[in-house]
């Protein structure tokens, strides 16, 4: 669908906050809390195709708002967005989809953030405060970003920021252990922060039906290597910034997906030749080991090219 | 005989899951039916139901006192926790609903059935429940049918459906047989 850019706003150096509203519908489709869109800009490079948490009350209809940061090594999706994007711009807005659902049957939702990684949790927010549910949140950001992430924190008493790099309270396993039974636990940001935290809560016992986990994040860059497309017929060279997927896009072929993270397995394509550089959430170790299909968001090739049945 | 029920339950041996911190064991039969494990039973806390004392374990006169406590101790209890129910299939499931109503996901609590083969029936016509059948047919307490007992075990109720046996022709009913021991 269409949408224009009706706000931009700087809420740091490296965070803005996009309000759209509808264009070609007089209502965007209700969206529930942790769900995402995947925004398309169009640059004469290219197309970038990003996925982005809804940071929009759920449910609202005739705005939707979320807040990119900079990436530091940017495919260069984030940097247009900052450097770039004007107010009254048209772009496409794909979805909106979740992935990221909070358990309703959850007595208590405990939500640990590492920086950007807030921003499903802003709608979960407002989720809670509608049904009453109880919360606890706990930020971990960058000094810089503090102030920022703050502000977008104030309405709500049990959410926490914790500065990195200075002594603030933020003690994983001490939070994690005075969680009641029936506590749900969801963890969103960099990979490494995620797969800290969820260790930390398997070593105290949190079965794994009760930890949840966003995977999102742009593909990490990598060697180039080329893709052969069997059933189409073409070849086509992946740079280094760019993603399978992407690629595909680019060449017009209407290739599955869904969550552009790695997580949601919409967008697995089988390989017939070649050894794919996994890096996915999706795959189990076995289907890694066999090596006949590949999720073309995020991972790349070990060999310098990649057979795909497409 | 066979009714078909594809949804019934199915019990395997139980194993000390090692990725919890705590273990509690709870049964309603006394004492603890330890063969329901296939592993060491070290560092599990037992509740047993039981008209005597019996030493290392907590004991209950009821099954009612024992889940009455239990939902007690759960809501006081933070993640880690791992739940094992042992007995018959109507108090495991009365033990699994006590721990889902607390948020325990289903990989936090484990069940399997032990001693008494005796079925808690629903009367699916006046919601009456009858303790302790063994029998295919059964009077209700409630509504005065004679209910015949399937095999259609309901989890969230923690019992069997009973469904009037002489429905289509009053008076006409099967043979009684005891087929629950």
């Amino acid at each position: 669908m269409q949408a224009e850019v009706a706000s931009l706003e700087n809420l740091s150096a490296d965070l803005r906050l996009i309000r759209f509203k509808p264009l070609d519908k007089p209502q965007f489709p209700a969206a529930s809390a942790g769900a995402h869109v995947v925004l398309a800009l169009r640059a004469e490079q290219g197309t970038w195709r990003n996925p982005y948490s809804l940071t929009s009350r759920p449910g609202a209809r005739h705005e939707y708002s979320i807040i990119v940061r900079r990436a530091g090594a940017s495919r260069g999706g984030s940097a247009y967005i900052h450097d770039r994007l004007k107010k009254g711009q048209v772009v496409s807005l794909g979805g909106p989809n979740n992935l990221f659902w909070p358990a309703t049957t959850a007595r208590k939702h405990l939500m640990l953030a590492g920086g950007i990684g807030v921003t499903p949790f802003l709608s979960y927010l407002a989720a809670f405060a509608e049904t009453g549910s109880a919360y606890e949140l706990h930020l971990r950001c960058r000094g810089a970003e503090e102030a920022a992430f703050a502000n977008l924190l104030f309405p709500w008493r049990h959410a926490h920021v914790h500065p990195t790099g200075r002594s603030s309270g933020f003690d994983a396993p001490k939070i994690l252990s005075r969680q009641k039974l029936g506590t749900h636990l969801y963890l969103c940001g960099p990979d490494s922060f995620m797969a800290q935290m969820a260790s930390a809560a398997r070593s105290l016992g949190w079965p794994s039906s009760r930890i949840h986990q966003e995977f999102f994040g742009a593909p990490a860059s990598g060697q180039p290597f080329r893709a052969v497309l069997a059933r189409a017929g073409l070849t086509l060279h992946i740079g280094a910034d760019q993603s399978l997927l992407d690629a595909l896009e680019q060449a017009g072929i209407d290739a599955p997906c869904l969550c552009r993270g790695g997580a949601c397995g919409q967008c697995k394509l089988p390989v017939l030749q070649g050894e794919p550089d996994h890096r996915d959430h999706f795959l189990t170790p076995q289907e890694r080991a066999r090596g006949d299909a590949i999720m073309t968001c995020v991972s790349r090739a070990r060999s310098g090219e990649l057979v795909l049945d497409i | 005989m066979q009714q078909g029920i594809k949804s019934r339950p199915i019990y395997s041996r139980l194993r000390v899951d090692p990725a919890g911190s705590r273990h509690l064991a709870v049964s309603d039969q006394c004492p603890f039916p330890r063969a329901a494990f296939e592993t060491p039973l070290d560092d599990l806390e037992f509740w047993v139901v039981s008209s005597k004392s019996v030493e290392g374990n907590a004991v209950f006169p009821e099954a009612t006192g024992l889940l009455a406590a239990l939902e007690a101790r759960l809501l006081r209890e933070t993640a880690g926790l791992r739940l094992y129910a042992v007995g018959t299939e109507s108090f495991i499931w009365d033990a699994a609903n006590t721990a889902r109503r607390v948020g325990m996901a289903e990989d936090e609590v484990f069940l399997a059935q032990a001693g008494s083969l005796h079925r808690r029936i629903y009367c699916t016509h006046c919601k009456t429940m009858i303790e302790n059948v063994n029998t295919n047919l059964t009077p209700c307490l409630g509504c005065g049918a004679t209910l015949f007992v399937r095999d259609h075990f309901s989890r969230r109720l923690a019992a069997f459906m009973g469904i009037q046996a002489d429905a289509e022709e009053p008076g006409i009913l099967p043979p009684l047989q005891t087929l629950y021991p």
